[in-house]
């Protein structure tokens, strides 16, 4: 029970109310602005490092600051797409946290107005080889998403995923969604026009989730476990229902605004609406249907019961309206209007409790926080690289073997990636997923992030998952074109976080410019640690790219597919080694040098790499990342058990012994499959471009032959390393 | 000497949390049945062990220990009751 409510605003934020209101809010005024100006819901502290992102381009329909952002795909439809996360609920509750997370993250894309195709889920969690914690975290986390996106028939279609120390005790757990509908059929969360009911659709408002969003806003203590009611319980089949319902209302074209309540509850949603909308609302606390009766107002308020939908609709379409929500059998019921006052005004039985600018809730002032680059940056920067290592063939085997690089399938086998049959691309099969949009065109997929670079190197880290994930989206043959941003950190509070916080969307931002990619909306969460260790997570942003395919002939996976085809590496590799999974995993070693991304360099190979998609010359391609060019190859080799025969000495690079020509993570690098034919088509478009590029060997038999002029590297036969790779998950968590 | 005892534990959801499952079999079952003046249902797990104990408080004491310790439920989402059934002979 909510008796005295804990303020968590700064003695600033609260004079400053004072002065906008003059007078002294009332009890559940306070809450409400408490839970609207939380950094959770108003960005206080990230939104003016966010404006540093490019929000405008050619396909750009609505960038950030609405629930998705929108891009127009052509032939009147539209794509709308969200990243979000449900960090804290997952590191208490790793089941129900997953899922509801899908929960809020399909909210963002059904109050759009689309429909929900695809469910994209970066995870991060601790060592599981060694935290039985971290195992618990994972193995629930992964059923909790698998459960809801499988029940509520959205396919997951692609993700990734990140193990490392720092994430032992809050773990992330992103979900990210994509959209489809037509252009016409596009709502807005805004409320502008006086006399419109709202109308609150879906579960009944109860006592779960209160105060979840100051919860989220607030660094994880050991009291976490008893913070009980911030744990929401998931109702997919109820979520399926209120998508097509939805869908349906949004047809008739009655629906003026349309907005999901997820943290901060009616209170967020209400403010947000009439702010947006340059209008009022005003609204009836006793016809909101409740689960408990002796709820107060403030509970009432700042519920954030899953499930619910707020709808704003002309007074001429509610009996049809109304029809709809009753053939479903969703609860629904009319809890106000829209008002011309610009205020938000609560009533309980015609009193009056609660009447505040609806502007002034929902914009919160802007904080500036001071930043200070962490000394920690400079000091791993110059550590002496290790020992060669004598024997490679172990060190190789632990790589595939290892947490971060082995085969993802224990993961993705238990998703439903194939209904609503749009999936051409599905997990396991290429770089990106690939799903079939209804205008003929073909939508790629990925996310991306890389928390051991971003640590060491912030700008260069987040530029580099920038540059990956659009190295994902040109490996199955598509044009990135848009993107979403996650941006995962401790305590904003603290210098040295916030200057790794600046810094990241410093990277993305330099990255998105350079390359015209618009970002269309992400999300900040702050105070990812713990109390107890005093250590926050790595910085982690995380990114989603979605790229166009025009033409079913230009889709590619990563499959090596005929024998005596030969296979090119295009881009040149450096000894860039920090970070890298080799220095982490086998040398346990933190530091040196992270991959840079040269903008323009990318600029000039995304239009080479475009030419060879266009001319179809590439059979097979995959990019070169985590892990380096060896993992990559053997990727390459494994979907058709063939093997290859590769002479290292061809590999195009600058200053690298043999162990980080294998190992090193240097960005701007592709391995392709080509038919000799087209060998030479290739090498010419490439020097062109002023690209490094050349033949490094061949497709054949069933073993990975690697060699250095004429000494042997590597003879292993393909089978038993897939055997390694993909057994390792499930060896991990005692399966095998 | 060691009896056997039947231990049933419990484990449902927090009062206050939704339970979607027994929200349905009641809307969609018993509220619109004669049975209407069912007014709600809540689903929960039964776990039924058989221990092997010297009495029936060893008995709940190794169970409470053991759900405990094996996070067979979780004390952030669940309630976790246990209660010993009889002897079996």
């Amino acid at each position: 029970m909510l008796k005295d409510i804990q303020l968590s605003l700064t003695n600033n934020e609260i004079r400053l109310v004072r002065k906008m209101l003059g007078r002294e809010p009332n009890q559940l005024e306070w809450a409400m602005i408490d839970t609207e100006w939380s950094e959770h819901t108003s960005y206080k502290s990230s939104k003016k490092v966010l404006k540093l992102l490019p929000t405008k381009g050619r396909y750009v329909v609505i960038g950030p600051g609405y629930d998705s952002g929108v891009i127009d795909v052509g032939n009147d439809y539209i794509i709308t797409l969200h990243i979000e996360s449900h960090n804290h609920p997952s590191a208490i509750d790793p089941y129900g946290g997953a899922a509801t997370g899908i929960g809020g993250v399909l909210r963002d894309i059904i109050c759009m107005g689309t429909k929900p195709i695809a469910l994209i889920d970066p995870l991060r969690f601790g060592m599981i080889n060694k935290s039985d914690h971290s195992k618990w975290l994972f193995i629930n986390v992964v059923r909790g998403i698998a459960d809801y996106g499988n029940c509520v028939g959205v396919p997951t279609v692609a993700g990734e995923v990140e193990f490392d120390e720092s994430f032992e005790r809050n773990c992330l757990v992103d979900v990210a969604c994509i959209g489809i509908g037509l252009k016409k059929h596009l709502i807005l969360a805004e409320a502008r026009y006086p006399n419109d009911l709202l109308i609150l659709a879906g579960g009944s408002t109860g006592r779960d989730g209160i105060h979840g969003v100051t919860f989220a806003s607030k660094v994880l203590s050991e009291k976490s476990d008893e913070e009980r009611s911030a744990v929401q319980v998931p109702d997919p089949f109820m979520k399926k229902l209120i998508i097509d319902a939805t869908l349906e209302i949004v047809e008739t074209g009655y629906v003026r605004g349309l907005k999901d309540l997820g943290g901060g509850g009616l209170t967020c949603s209400l403010s947000e609406i009439a702010a947006k909308g340059g209008c009022g609302v005003e609204i009836h606390l006793e016809k909101v249907n409740l689960r408990e009766p002796d709820m107060s107002p403030i509970e009432i308020m700042l519920s954030e019961s899953q499930e619910r939908m707020l709808f704003v609709v002309k007074k001429e379409g509610l009996e049809k309206i109304s029809k709809i929500f009753e053939k479903y059998d969703i609860p629904y019921s009319i809890i106000g209007k829209v008002t011309d006052d610009g205020y938000l005004t609560v009533k309980m039985r015609g009193e009056v409790l609660a009447r505040l600018p609806a502007k002034m809730v929902a914009n919160a002032p802007i904080m500036h926080k001071k930043s200070r680059k962490p000394e920690y940056i400079e000091l791993y920067k110059n550590i002496k690289p290790p020992e060669e290592p004598k024997n490679l063939d172990e060190v190789f085997l632990k790589l595939l073997s290892s947490p971060n690089l082995c085969s993802r399938e224990w993961i993705y086998r238990q998703y439903d990636h194939e209904v609503g049959i749009r999936t051409i691309i599905k997990p396991g099969q290429a770089d990106a997923a690939v799903l079939k949009i209804p205008n003929e065109k073909f939508l790629a997929v990925t996310s991306d992030g890389n928390s051991k670079h971003c640590y060491l190197d912030p700008y260069y880290g987040a530029a580099g998952c920038m540059a990956e994930a659009c190295r994902n989206i040109i490996a199955v043959g598509g044009k990135p074109i848009a993107m979403v941003d996650h941006c995962q950190f401790g305590d904003p509070n603290k210098v040295d976080v916030y200057w790794t916080f600046v810094e990241a969307v410093r990277g993305m931002a330099d990255y998105c410019k350079a390359l015209h990619i618009p970002c269309v909306g992400g999300k900040v969460s702050f105070y990812n640690e713990d109390t107890v260790t005093n250590s926050a997570i790595k910085p982690s942003p995380v990114v989603m790219v979605v790229g166009l395919i025009n033409n079913a002939k230009y889709i590619t996976d990563m499959s090596l597919k005929m024998v005596n085809d030969a296979i090119m590496m295009i881009g040149l590799t450096k000894p860039e080694m920090g970070g890298s999974e080799y220095y982490e995993y086998i040398h346990n070693l933190i530091g040196g040098i992270v991959p840079k991304v040269d903008f323009q360099f990318e600029k000039r190979l995304h239009k080479l790499m475009d030419k060879i998609i266009k001319k179809r010359l590439a059979k097979a391609i995959h990019d070169c990342s985590k892990g380096g060019f060896a993992i990559g190859l053997v990727e390459m080799c494994f979907p058709n058990n063939l093997g290859v025969e590769v002479d290292c000495s061809k590999i195009p690079s600058i200053n690298c012994r043999l162990d980080e020509l294998l190992f090193s993570e240097t960005h701007g690098r592709f391995i392709i499959e080509v038919s000799k034919d087209n060998v030479e088509d290739i090498m010419e478009l490439a020097s062109k471009m002023n690209i490094e590029c050349n033949v490094i060997g061949r497709v054949c038999g069933n073993r990975f032959k690697l060699k250095m002029n004429d000494h042997d590297i590597f003879n292993f036969s393909i089978k038993e390393l897939k055997n390694i790779w993909s057994q390792a998950l499930p060896k991990y968590l005692g399966e095998i | 000497m060691k009896e056997k005892f039947l231990v049933y534990v419990t484990i449902e959801g927090k009062p206050m949390a939704r339970d979607p499952e027994g929200e349905t079999i009641h809307r969609v079952l018993l509220a619109k049945s004669r049975y209407n003046m069912v007014k709600s249902v809540r689903v929960a797990k039964l776990l039924k062990m058989i221990v092997e104990a010297e009495s029936e408080d060893e008995a709940e004491r190794i169970v409470t220990e053991l759900c405990d310790n094996l996070r067979l439920y979780n004390p952030a989402a669940h309630k976790c009751s246990i209660k010993v059934n009889g002897r079996i002979k």
